[in-house]
């Protein structure tokens, strides 16, 4: 079982589906940033100066941290930042159902009558959430393009070898 | 315990990178912070107030406010907040005439179709342009107040 769960061609394929579902996710968010702003308005948590804010870096960050994972620079500092991108996410769409928020979640698509959140988000969010949390105890990203940078210290698990 | 600083740094090096990305894309592009047109910014510049349902539904129950429909006269007939009046924002000139004697201090509500529509924030910059000194924002709209099946006339 164990070998299972630290096969790196197992984690390679982990990282490459969580990386692409934050790329994906952070094209929309691009496209319209003013969209963006509004979705996260509608959870009535923040203000407009924070929310505009976070639309204008929070697709960048997605988008960066995505493609970082996918290709294997940093991949443990972008999986550590991605699980908690989703932990707030998660806490977000939490607070919006118990305070009876009939929303979209902004997550893929910025149209307010597509994706709505619900508890299928949550559960998706958590099987996102284990993904990175799997990544970052196993602390083996299988074939990364880390191994052609100069490291001192830190270099993820089987990289080593 | 020795705590390595360089994911820290890792981290911090992909923040400032994507804030740098963030703000040079939208800088650009001319959206978000950059945009004359982000409504939420718009309304902030203007200093009206965006309110909430909850907010929306209090000034209806006290009958303080007067809401105002911005959307086509076919929109309001087809649904509007009860006890709501129409000024259409792209019938304003013809429409504004309703607004009659209605004191300059008078708490008035705008709303459109919900979150996606700008016409209430242009009709209340036209209604603060009028000094009108209370004009309050309702971004939820028609939608969200019909969803939570609040009061509503047909005409």
């Amino acid at each position: 079982m164990k070998s299972v769960l630290t096969n790196p061609i197992l984690m390679f394929l982990v990282r490459i589906s969580l990386g692409g579902i934050f790329v994906i996710s952070s094209l929309d968010k691009l496209a319209d940033p003013g969209a963006f702003t509004m979705s996260i308005l509608n959870y009535k948590i923040v203000g407009t100066l924070l929310a505009t804010t976070t639309a204008t870096i929070l697709p960048s960050l997605e988008l960066l941290c995505g493609l970082s994972l996918i290709l294997g620079l940093y991949p443990r500092t972008s999986t550590l930042l991605i699980t908690l991108m989703l932990i707030v996410f998660t806490v977000f769409v939490i607070s919006a159902l118990l305070r009876g928020l009939d929303i979209s979640c902004g997550c893929f698509s910025q149209d307010p009558d597509v994706n709505k959140i619900g508890y299928s988000k949550i559960l998706e969010n958590i099987g996102m959430i284990l993904m990175g949390v799997w990544l970052i105890c196993v602390n083996n990203y299988g074939i990364a393009l880390i191994r052609f940078f100069p490291q001192k210290n830190n270099i993820p698990g089987d990289l080593k070898k | 315990m020795k705590i390595s600083r360089q994911p820290i740094l890792e981290a911090l090096l992909l923040i400032a990178a994507a804030a740098a990305l963030g703000f040079g894309y939208t800088f650009v592009t001319k959206q978000g912070f950059f945009s004359k047109e982000n409504p939420a910014l718009s309304a902030s510049a203007a200093n009206l107030e965006m309110i909430t349902l909850e907010k929306a539904k209090e000034f209806y129950e006290s009958r303080e406010a007067l809401f105002i429909d911005s959307r086509h006269d076919f929109e309001y007939k087809m649904g509007h907040i009860h006890g709501s009046i129409s000024i259409a924002l792209n019938e304003f000139d013809t429409h504004r005439s309703q607004l009659g004697d209605i004191p300059k201090d008078k708490i008035l509500i705008v709303y459109c179709d919900g979150i996606e529509c700008n016409s209430s924030l242009e009709l209340a910059m036209k209604l603060m342009e009028l000094r009108y000194v209370n004009v309050k924002i309702f971004f939820g709209g028609w939608q969200e107040w019909k969803t939570h099946n609040y009061p509503v006339d047909y005409q």
